[in-house]
């Protein structure tokens, strides 16, 4: 078995130093007027770029592109479709962030693609990043529907859209894509519908490999039900599960398992040892190839660019004296 | 709750008009603001400013005819990070992603939290002093200042609540001390994970009230309260301030089914939209609500601060508040007086 350490999505595109402020001016810039969206593309490329590097640096596996051109994990999709319109803000999930819903008014349609060119770009940096899409249930749930017509057809229409999305991807190279759905955790009565969403998820994806992550709430209660799904990683969220390692210990994990034991959401840098313990107690029940060690959600919306770095750095570190344990 | 204000000697009419806490900082301001930021303004200038505001403000709540009178907040930047900057074992954040573009300071908790001096209490002496009305203490609350909060020091989430509770309540028990008889507790984020609210949100509330001769008020807003409903019931305060116009959710349906056994601080206007309501749709807000509470349960309150509405904006949303309630007040039956005796 290896170890590797991943991140898990979004990161902070601005930070603290004079130099790091370049997406936050040039986004009030294209918001005015004074720039073009060629000129603003051109400046996400070059955050993205240093975003993608930073992550390397700090010495992980996996990376992703960051996320730097995405307002939010919901309406970065909605806006792309037709049949829905971008409401007001909300706070997304229990965090300190907000995100846009999106009020669906009539039948969803993707008007192009919408991660193929930011994929493609973030791949021509690095080969190691890792594609994030947003789950159909996840995007369903977060929406208002207007239109009627029931929740089911609308998890439908958001499969699809999303299915063809892991199809493109596919088809430019991505290994492994990595499915967010946040939103099961709280609603485990839909687990039905979440469960036909995925498999329509899936149908297209070639050989490429699809991680599910959940996070936001205790995954212990649908755990077994996470390892039937039709995908090959399960990433789970730990700071909310005080019982999830005993679960895994008990059940094992016959998929490649997305370790979220460390807290995206803090800043407090965790200890070796109380990483290394859970993975004593987790990794002989894992009977997969591949075990990966993450922030517990996208850090881009919930720590500052200095602290997340520092937070990756802590990561590798541990999973470094974690490898000699397997 | 009309014994306890009584025993308090507050002499309130039925239906009571108040607001929930900030006003909006004139251009001028945020302007010293900022120079005070870059070390271009003393302390003691910037003050003379928030002075000027905040008794302008009292002046207005007078002249339009509120009831019971907020200090406006004129002198916070963020409810969290005003505490956080007056308590003990507070530092500040790098800039952390709100939303869009907007980036924020987010506290962290580094050390234990401590409580050294009144934090509030000048400033409500200064904005009371200016008026015979009641001006409201204004507290944020133990379980938003965690929640809202980094947390590098605490083992969990509800040592870190229960610590700053014993904190705030120095502050709540200063409050009292100095005369205020309305203490309200802002909570935005009590909803945030339902099931903390049983496992230590209410006891940290009881922490931050208890021995404290005082009309508790809870604000509680970005909607979602129906997810701690009725539970949050047993939250030992006398008067939820609750967001209502932005909520999809019908509270009238709600309390039929479970009928609310506080006194509620109803929002009738919306403190986010430019737009200043009409009376009567206000006053029709008003006679909702009283179909399923008594009208000696029922304050009347916009649903949010106001500080980002404009002066004008917030003069006209606060008159119309008054001007509804007055007639609702004036149409109230002798049947329902008579209850309320």
């Amino acid at each position: 078995m290896e170890l590797l350490s991943a991140s898990t999505g979004s990161y902070p595109r601005i930070g603290d130093r004079p130099e790091q402020q370049q997406h936050r001016q040039a986004y009030a810039q294209h918001e005015r007027g004074e720039i073009s969206d060629e000129e603003f593309e051109g400046v996400q490329d070059e955050v993205t770029r240093g975003v993608i590097e930073e992550q390397v640096r700090a010495g992980l596996d996996v990376v992703t592109d960051g996320q730097v051109r995405w307002y939010d994990p919901i309406s970065h999709f909605a806006r792309k479709l037709e049949g829905c319109e971008i409401n007001g803000l909300l706070r997304f999930f229990d965090t300190n962030f907000y995100f846009r819903q999106p009020v669906i008014r009539s039948k969803l349609v993707r008007r192009e693609s919408i991660l193929k060119r930011e994929f493609t770009f973030a791949r021509g940096i690095s080969k190691s990043v890792k594609p994030v899409v947003t789950g159909p249930y996840t995007l369903a749930r977060l929406s208002i529907n207007r239109r009627g017509g029931g929740f089911q057809p609308l998890v439908d229409e958001f499969a699809s859209v999303i299915s063809q999305e892991v199809r493109e991807l596919a088809e430019v190279g991505a290994e492994l894509i990595q499915i967010d759905e946040p939103a099961i955790l709280k609603n485990p009565a839909d687990f039905q519908v979440f469960e036909k969403a995925v498999q329509k998820v899936v149908t297209e994806k070639g050989d490429t490999r699809v991680a599910l992550y959940t996070y936001f709430g205790d995954a212990t209660p649908l755990y077994q039900k996470l390892l039937k799904l039709p995908v090959d990683v399960i990433g789970l969220d730990f700071t909310y599960s005080p019982k999830l390692p005993d679960a895994i210990a008990r059940f094992g994990c016959e998929k490649e398992l997305g370790v979220g034991l460390i807290d995206g959401r803090n800043t407090r840098l965790e200890g070796e040892n109380e990483i290394i313990d859970v993975l004593k107690l987790i990794l002989p029940a894992v009977k997969s190839e591949r075990v990966y060690l993450n922030p517990s959600c996208g850090l881009g919306d919930y720590l500052s660019r200095e602290v997340a770095f520092k937070k990756l750095q802590n990561m590798v570190s541990i999973a470094e004296k974690a490898r000699k344990l397997i | 709750m009309r014994e306890k204000l009584e025993r308090l000697s507050l002499k309130l009419p039925l239906l009571p008009t108040t607001t929930v806490g900030s006003f909006p900082k004139p251009p001028y301001l945020i302007d010293a603001r900022r120079k005070f930021a870059d070390k271009k303004l003393t302390a003691e200038e910037l003050k003379k400013l928030e002075e000027r505001v905040t008794r302008e403000w009292i002046e207005l709540q007078e002249k339009i005819g509120l009831d019971v009178l907020v200090d406006g907040e004129i002198y916070r930047g963020d409810m969290v990070t005003y505490f956080a900057n007056n308590l003990d074992g507070f530092k500040i954040s790098g800039l952390v992603r709100s939303y869009g573009n907007r980036y924020y300071r987010k506290p962290i908790i580094t050390g234990e939290v401590k409580w050294q001096r009144p934090i509030t209490v000048d400033w409500w002496r200064f904005a009371q002093a200016f008026t015979s009305k009641p001006v409201k203490g204004m507290v944020t609350g133990p379980y938003t200042m965690m929640d809202w909060s980094f947390n590098e020091y605490y083992p969990n989430r509800r040592e870190a609540c229960l610590t700053l509770a014993k904190a705030l309540h120095e502050e709540v028990k200063a409050l009292a001390k100095a005369g205020a008889k309305i203490i309200q507790i802002d909570e935005p984020a009590i909803s945030a994970r339902p099931e903390e609210l049983s496992e230590f949100a209410i006891e940290a509330m009881q922490v931050v009230t208890k021995g404290v001769d005082a009309y508790f008020i809870n604000h509680i807003c970005y909607g979602a309260f129906e997810f701690i409903y009725p539970e949050m019931l047993k939250l030992p305060v006398d008067n939820f301030d609750l967001e209502m116009s932005n909520s999809e959710f019908d509270l009238v349906e709600l309390f039929r089914e479970h009928p609310f056994t506080k006194d509620l601080s109803f929002g009738v206007v919306d403190a986010h939209s430019h737009v200043v309501e009409n009376t009567e749709t206000v006053e029709q807000r008003i006679r909702r609500a009283l179909e399923v509470l008594k009208p000696e349960q029922l304050w009347i309150d916009p649903d949010c601060g106001f500080k980002t509405r404009t002066k004008d904006e917030t003069i006209g949303k606060l008159q119309v508040i008054v001007s509804a309630t007055k007639k609702v007040r004036e149409r109230l039956s002798p049947a329902e007086l008579k209850e309320v005796k």
